[in-house]
């Protein structure tokens, strides 16, 4: 039942081939397998003379980005966190794990690791039912004015982060924002509050506003993931009389199954960027208490006098680590999750 | 006939629940462009009314010279289209040969790709910003579409290559037949990787023109050189009480995207699930 997704879905955006096949014993890095790869491994051939140069030209462009903007600084990153450096004159002071250990036993640090936790798994939670909702409803049908209302829900993607940060602050301000004026006008609030007064309102604020910022993108992957099945499965479901609801349940959503592991996957990693809107809404406040990573390691490499480039890059360090754990960690939960499923042939 | 009627009936319910959602949803785009118009004393007191009490052109005038949005926006679109055309050269060519080629290194690429898919950009911005110093490129334009287009694209790649190995290998082979050289035989292929191409331009540019922590780091000595995102936050910090020039800026902005948006919106929609079927 499940196995067309891999013959419809060749190229989901989305979805890292890797992960596509939620199931099966092969070799996980393989970009093909399943019924419809039978041409792959064909398609690729030895090559002979001229053709390696081209194959050198070809490659060349990636690579070299890729030495320079992501390989390297992975391995810079680790280099740096050794020493105490200012980004000025030579590397050479050597200290160690010093700077690990000040950033271990900096509050501020650890501040930053569960805020930014908490926003990817708070937005993550939160804007994926929705999104997954919402793309469910606008792809039925018989739904009238689909292109109106997708158009709604993308539109927030347009505004860069920062300038939506900058926009909120406005709206949410106490004095005279619409928020406050609108709770205010129908009695639900006695007295103008400050949502960015308080920690948690603060997060909270950061939180609403990145997954409106963010809904569109989720829903155009879900929707993309919807179109995977194929028609003829509604087709043979309707002859059997299923309703909405079963087709829901029995059929769109484990068919999707593979690809939500893959969003859910993205949507933890791009939620551990948040930069702008933090910038913009909170700057890090009240105090310091909605400081997320990405701040830190700004405020700590570029716009704190003197600047810090060893201890951030350890920051930075320790915190891609902690994150990977949880990334694959929960991964790890998600496949157990499926090959209990694949025992009761969910 | 009684599916019609079933039909009209979830209409009935969900287009109210949508329309009031989605007012909602666009709300803060109403109330920008509102604003744009209006005086600061309408604004301050206007609350989230969304009338403007009077069209003020002001404001446009004001934001366009005075703060530099004009500045702002040249670089974002310069930035936006440059890096995207990179990003989309690059993973394309690298996706082809990945696909149709087998040669040393390989499965490693391969792997390598797929494992630093899910690395935050804000951990390793610090070498990249040395890097960019090194090449004599901090401050400048190209400095910050070499670190944009360079950070991203792992994704794109495996796109690419999944859509190339999923061409049928008689394509090839009749290619091969006619005596299709390399090059040849990929401008061939190419234009059947449309819908990818469209997916890469249209995510790539979003997130590009939406792009914040590269230009604010590589441009921190030389504003002149900031996009919107950036120079609006100079904008807060100098013009703190300006918020209807802020807006009409803001307006200004939206237009290109709303723009390239209206153009590529089947593609929002069916690009993904074109690149699935086609």
């Amino acid at each position: 039942m499940v196995a067309p997704i891999d013959q419809v879905a060749p190229t989901t955006p989305p979805v890292a081939p890797s992960q596509r096949r939620g199931r099966g014993a092969r070799p996980r890095i393989r970009a093909r397998s399943g019924p419809s790869g039978v041409g792959a491994s064909e398609n690729r051939e030895r090559a002979r003379g001229l053709d390696r140069l081209w194959i050198v030209l070809f490659l060349a462009p990636f690579l070299l980005l890729y030495l320079g903007f992501t390989l390297w600084p992975l391995i810079a990153t680790v280099y740096y966190s050794f020493f105490d450096w200012s980004g000025m004159g030579p590397i050479d002071d050597y200290v160690g794990g010093e700077n690990y250990g000040s950033v271990l036993t900096d509050d501020l640090f650890w501040l930053a690791v569960g805020n930014t936790l908490l926003f990817a798994v708070a937005t993550t939670v939160i804007k994926l039912p929705l999104s997954l909702i919402a793309a469910i409803v606008l792809t039925r049908t018989w739904l009238r004015g689909k292109r109106i209302f997708r158009t709604m829900f993308f539109a927030p993607l347009i505004i860069p982060v920062a300038m939506a940060g900058l926009i909120f602050t406005y709206l949410l301000n106490p004095s005279n924002g619409a928020l406050n004026s609108i709770l205010r006008d129908l009695g639900i609030v006695e007295r103008s509050f400050d949502i960015f007064a308080n920690r948690w309102s603060a997060m909270l604020a950061i939180v609403l506003v990145s997954v409106w910022q963010i809904f569109g993108q989720y829903m155009i992957y879900w929707m993309a993931a919807l179109q995977n099945v194929p028609d003829e499965i509604y087709e043979a479901a309707d002859l059997d009389g299923a309703t909405e609801w079963q087709k829901l349940t029995r059929i769109t959503l484990p068919m999707i199954r593979p690809v939500a592991v893959v969003i859910l996957l993205l949507a933890l990693v791009n939620a551990m960027h948040v930069f702008g809107l933090v910038v913009t809404l909170t700057g890090g406040g009240p105090g310091t208490s909605t400081y997320v990573m990405s701040y830190y390691i700004y405020q700590e490499a570029f716009a704190t006098v003197p600047f810090d480039y060893g201890y951030a890059s350890a920051a930075a360090l320790l915190f891609s680590v902690l994150a990977f754990i949880l990334v694959t960690g929960q991964g790890f939960f998600v496949r157990r999750a499926q090959r209990v499923r694949d025992e009761y042939g969910v | 006939m009684a599916t019609v009627t079933r039909r009209g009936r979830a209409n009935l319910i969900a287009l109210p629940i949508l329309i009031v959602v989605g007012v909602i949803w666009i709300y803060p785009f109403l109330w920008t462009v509102s604003a744009a118009f209006k005086t600061q004393a309408g604004l301050f007191s206007g609350g989230a009314n969304l009338i403007p009490d009077q069209l003020d052109f002001s404001n446009f005038e004001r934001a366009w010279v005075n703060a530099g949005f004009d500045r702002y926006l040249l670089n974002t679109v310069i930035y936006s289209v440059s890096s995207t055309l990179i990003e989309l050269v690059k993973a394309a060519l690298c996706g082809y040969v990945l696909a149709r080629y087998e040669f040393p290194g390989r499965v490693l690429l391969h792997r390598m790709i797929v494992a630093t898919l899910f690395v935050p950009v804000a951990s390793i911005i610090i070498p990249q910003f040395v890097l960019v110093e090194q090449l004599g490129l901090l401050n400048t334009r190209a400095g910050v579409i070499l670190a944009m287009s360079g950070s991203a694209g792992a994704l794109y790649v495996l796109l690419f290559t999944g859509f190339f190995s999923s061409v049928p290998s008689d394509l090839f082979d009749a290619a091969k037949m006619d005596g299709a050289g390399f090059l040849r035989t990929f401008r061939l292929v190419l234009p059947l990787a449309k819908p990818i191409i469209a997916v890469v331009v249209i995510f790539q540019f979003v997130s590009n023109w939406n792009e914040f922590n590269i230009p604010l780091v590589f441009t921190l000595a030389q504003p002149d050189l900031q996009n919107l995102a950036v120079g609006m936050l100079s904008f807060k910090g100098e013009h703190a009480v300006d918020w209807t020039g802020f807006a009409a800026g803001m307006t200004i902005s939206f237009a290109p995207m709303l723009v390239v948006f209206l153009i590529f919106q089947k593609y929002f929609v069916n690009g993904l699930a074109g690149a699935i079927k086609g």
